[in-house]
């Protein structure tokens, strides 16, 4: 409930003031917060934010350019979540304020319904995405390493290096992988928007990685983009609309598990029950499928059972902030690359900060996220890692970038790429 | 009299433009710290060097503006919170570890390096930094230093001043000063690195600390104890330091804590418990391992219903992480608390306990505690909803009593979070006219003229007295008044 004093504009989903009076400003979010280590303003910390948040709410403060400008630059990486002793819901606080700037923008208000528009008409729409996909998927045959690291100038080399290469054909509904013998369990698989793609030899590896502990992968039709990028800008009324296609699709009980290999993803399906509390007919259905959602690391280690592994290399994971923050995952992805024969896992100091992609980010503010990248680049550099690893597309892609504008010379894969490249490696060497 | 353009201009000329806060719904976020009392500065700045500072503040002293020094803002005492407006100097960009010196043991670093970044950095040479209050992830050196922060680790290695061996400080005039030496032994002269450490920010601030490394104890064993009630707990405690053992810390922590420290941070507290003691011990393995078998043995004896000792490294952090993120737990009971911060005699832990909780039921409002029972160091947090009309001088009022029963049992108004401008009408319980006359003199010397950090630790003081109480008497001074 909002306030009667408040001056949201939109006052359907104005953020919950249990939520807002929840942080007592003890300050203990400040050190986890990327945007504050990197401005040192309290107005960017997450503590502020929510102070600025909470004086609108309380109808003494007006949302103007200026705060806007503080909310915008926020990450929505939740790394003050974990930070928090009080638990305060910091992710959902923020998507309903920017619901908020979205209905009465008083900045870029272009930019913000050019936004939503491409959100709504391609990201959320798999064949306009397919035919928007299509040139940067031809492009990436074209690119080699060799290619992209001598491009000049270097936005350039940073923007051609982020195109995901060797990833192969888009993974669409449809797709099924059975395994050799028994089916122990069948889980559905999201292919997601960008992800099914310009990631299809990530899909396909997890389901490989799945079909070795004899489970059956299929990615059913009717699911669509998961929302989170819309609710993450605000349009929860898009984003509920995405939610209940997924649920309608994935909750069948032939599925033991609704698997995700998308941190992002899989952290807004296991909040689609929150997303969709206050609505009646949806509310039940919606609590019962996130139960079920889980992520490719979490799945695997659940499922528990060794298959041989073996890869002589030097490996970094950086944790993807959805699966460390919003799902709280740090140890799975951890053990399963320990539990690789040859494979060194070196853990760097920043490794659970966010790499500045965050969705949409790196497109809406380029100079923080580019200022992330660099400090990711310098801590990757000194690790002496081979191969840097995460569980999202978007921060895979920020490494890519990270990768030709440093020339780290550093290869970067999905969690499940690695996993399948040992598990095939120990086959074969059999 | 300047005017706010004034002000600015002169601050951008010290620190430049994209360094100085000024806009109105900016500063907002500049008027709390951890405390509930809230005053809107007129200007912040971010300075990134020793002579930027000593650039703001010699601004300041000409056009007559207040100035008011902050770190990272997580003080309990308001110490941050700029009473007379003004402008506020935040050490956020001043945020390099410039050495650790694994020969000499000591690190020299900026003001707003985070207490617990020394520890990490200082790790790999097999040392830390002792002084460990909770809220170490985020609370800087600086404000440390200002408050003569103490924590769980400081019943056995002291607080703050007994680890600050050198500073470079630009006084309340704008004069940048060492004081102390980087050696072991404090330097010849008067001890005025003693005098600055927990002067609370009212002497000048700190630009560089020297600070002293321990080495890493060799072993360390952590003991949870619980309890039935607090009093047993408490017992527990005198009898341990009866029998003359001296733990790296022990924590005392209620029902009320327990349940929100578990709710929010799963760290494995039991659940049903009335208190339980949190107990570690370090040093040599041998003698760790005999020293905890007796505690053991001493809690059973007062009532200890059960006492687990950590595993390993990772339940040890567990049950750490509960305790250092207790207080911020309690937002999940109730949206505002109000955190006090009382010393008494270990002997008279029991009975001030009792007051607390009888106090506790007269103003019918919880209460939760969580402290350094080793020391004495009580932190009863009143639990409240300020947006209640009256509640907020209720929770005064509670506070004042359970100052009063401290003070009443040979005690003291702070063990750590220092007076600010919370407890400073309490001072005259337990120092003279002359006795505070005599500190004040201090000010001066340090060429504060009462601009600098005015309205804290001391009664009284131009303007000051009037504010002492009233909350909304402050409010009413107006938010937009100009310089």
């Amino acid at each position: 409930m909002a306030s009667e004093h408040s001056h949201w504009p939109l006052l359907a989903d104005a953020p919950a003031d249990e939520d807002l009076s929840r942080c007592v400003h003890c300050g203990l979010c400040l050190t986890a917060c990327p945007t504050y280590l990197v401005t040192g303003k309290e107005m960017d910390s997450p503590r502020g934010r929510i102070y600025l948040a909470r004086s609108v709410a309380e109808g003494t403060l007006l949302t103007t350019p200026t705060v806007e400008r503080h909310w915008d630059l926020c990450l929505q990486c939740r790394a003050c979540e974990t930070a928090c002793p009080s638990g305060v819901p910091y992710g959902r606080i923020m998507e309903h304020v920017r619901a908020q700037v979205a209905e009465a923008p008083q900045s870029d208000p272009v930019v913000r319904r050019v936004r939503r528009l491409v959100l709504r008409h391609i990201v959320a729409r798999p064949r306009v995405l397919a035919a928007a996909a299509l040139l940067p998927r031809k492009l990436a045959g074209l690119l080699t390493r060799e290619r992209v690291a001598k491009l000049k100038p270097k936005p350039l080399r940073r923007l051609a290096g982020q195109i995901p290469r060797g990833q192969g054909a888009p993974v669409r509904p449809g797709f099924e992988l059975r395994p050799a013998g028994q089916e122990r369990a069948r889980v559905a698989l999201l292919t997601g928007c960008i992800m099914g793609e310009v990631f299809g030899e990530v899909h396909r590896a997890t389901a490989r990685v799945l079909a070795r502990r004899s489970i059956a992968v299929e990615a059913v039709e009717g699911q669509g983009c998961c929302g989170a990028l819309h609710a993450h800008d605000g349009d929860l009324a898009y984003a509920r609309k995405l939610a209940k296609k997924n649920i309608a699709a994935m909750e069948s009980d032939r599925f033991a598990a609704v698997v995700v290999n998308s941190a992002g993803c899989g952290a807004a399906m296991k909040e689609y029950d929150d997303l969709l509390a206050a609505d009646p007919k949806w509310a039940a259905r919606a609590a019962a499928f996130s139960a079920k959602v889980r992520d490719f690391s979490e799945y695997v280690a659940e499922l528990g059972g060794e298959v041989p592994s073996q890869l002589e290399t030097r490996v970094t994971y950086q944790d993807a902030c959805h699966l460390a923050h919003a799902q709280r995952i740090t140890t799975q992805p951890r053990a399963l690359l320990d539990a690789i024969t040859g494979c060194q896992r070196i853990e760097t100091a920043g490794a659970d900060r966010c790499c500045g992609a965050a969705g949409l980010y790196s497109v809406n503010q380029p100079a923080m996220s580019g200022e992330l990248r660099q400090r990711k680049a310098v801590e990757i550099a000194a690790s002496g890692a081979q191969i840097v690893t995460t569980a999202n597309p978007g921060c895979h892609m920020q490494y890519l970038a990270a990768d030709a504008e440093s020339h780290l010379d550093v290869e970067v894969l999905h969690l499940a790429e690695l996993i399948d490249r040992a598990e095939a490696a120990a086959e074969t060497s059999r | 009299m300047a005017t706010r353009r004034d002000l600015i201009a002169a601050l951008s000329q010290a620190v430049g433009n994209e360094a100085v806060i000024w806009r109105p719904e900016d500063v907002r976020a500049y008027e709390y710290d951890g405390t509930v009392e809230t005053r809107l500065p007129h200007a912040v700045v971010l300075p990134e060097t020793a002579e930027q500072v000593a650039a703001v503040v010699a601004a300041c002293n000409l056009l007559q503006v207040p100035i008011t020094p902050r770190g990272a803002g997580t003080g309990l005492s308001g110490g941050a919170v700029a009473r007379k407006r003004g402008v506020v100097i935040s050490t956020a960009r001043m945020n390099r570890i410039i050495q650790i010196d694994p020969i000499n043991r000591l690190a020299v670093v900026q003001p707003g390096v985070a207490n617990l970044a020394v520890s990490l950095a200082a790790a790999s040479s097999g040392l830390f930094y002792a002084p460990d209050p909770s809220s170490q992830k985020a609370c800087t050196i600086g404000g440390n230093v200002a408050e003569n922060a103490g924590g769980p680790h400081c019943l056995a290695l002291g607080v703050t001043t007994n680890h600050v061996l050198a500073m470079e400080v630009v006084t309340a005039d704008g004069t940048l000063v060492r004081l102390g030496s980087p050696t072991p032994d404090i330097g010849p002269g008067y001890d005025l690195r003693g005098a600055f450490i927990g002067s609370e920010g009212t002497l000048g601030i700190v630009t560089e600390v020297t600070l002293r490394l321990l080495p890493l104890p060799a072993s360390i064993v952590t003991l949870l104890a619980v309890f039935d009630t607090i009093e047993q707990a408490s017992e527990s405690v005198s009898a341990i330091i009866g029998a003359g053992l001296v733990p790296a810390a022990i924590e005392m922590m209620d029902r009320v804590t327990l349940q929100a420290a578990e709710a929010g941070l799963q760290c494995g507290y039991p659940p049903d418990a009335g208190a339980v003691l949190l107990v570690e011990v370090d040093g040599i393995a041998d003698i760790v391992e005999e020293q905890a078998g007796r505690i053991r043995a001493e809690c059973l004896e007062h009532g200890a219903m059960e006492v687990r000792i950590a595993e390993d490294d990772e339940e040890r952090e567990r049950l750490w992480k509960g305790r250092k993120g207790a207080i911020g737990a309690l937002g999940r009971i109730a949206p505002n608390y109000y955190i006090l911060d009382g010393v008494v005699p270990r002997s008279r832990l029991v009975e001030t306990m009792a007051v607390v909780e009888r106090v506790s039921a007269a103003y019918n409002l919880p209460i939760a505690n969580v402290f350094h029972a080793g020391d004495g160091n009580l932190h009863p947090c009143v639990l409240f909803d300020d947006r209640e009309p009256g509640a907020r001088q209720r929770v005064l009022e509670a506070g004042e009593a359970i100052m009063r029963a401290c003070i009443d049992a040979g005690g003291t108004l702070s063990g750590e979070h220092g007076i600010g401008y919370e407890k400073q009408q309490f001072m005259g319980w337990l120092y003279s006219d002359e006795d505070m006359e005599n500190m004040e003199r201090l000010r001066p010397v340090f060429g504060n003229e009462g601009l600098f950090n005015p309205c804290k630790i001391l009664p009284g003081g131009t303007g000051c007295g009037e504010m002492a109480h009233d909350a909304a008497a402050i409010r009413a001074a107006g938010q937009d008044a100009y310089v």
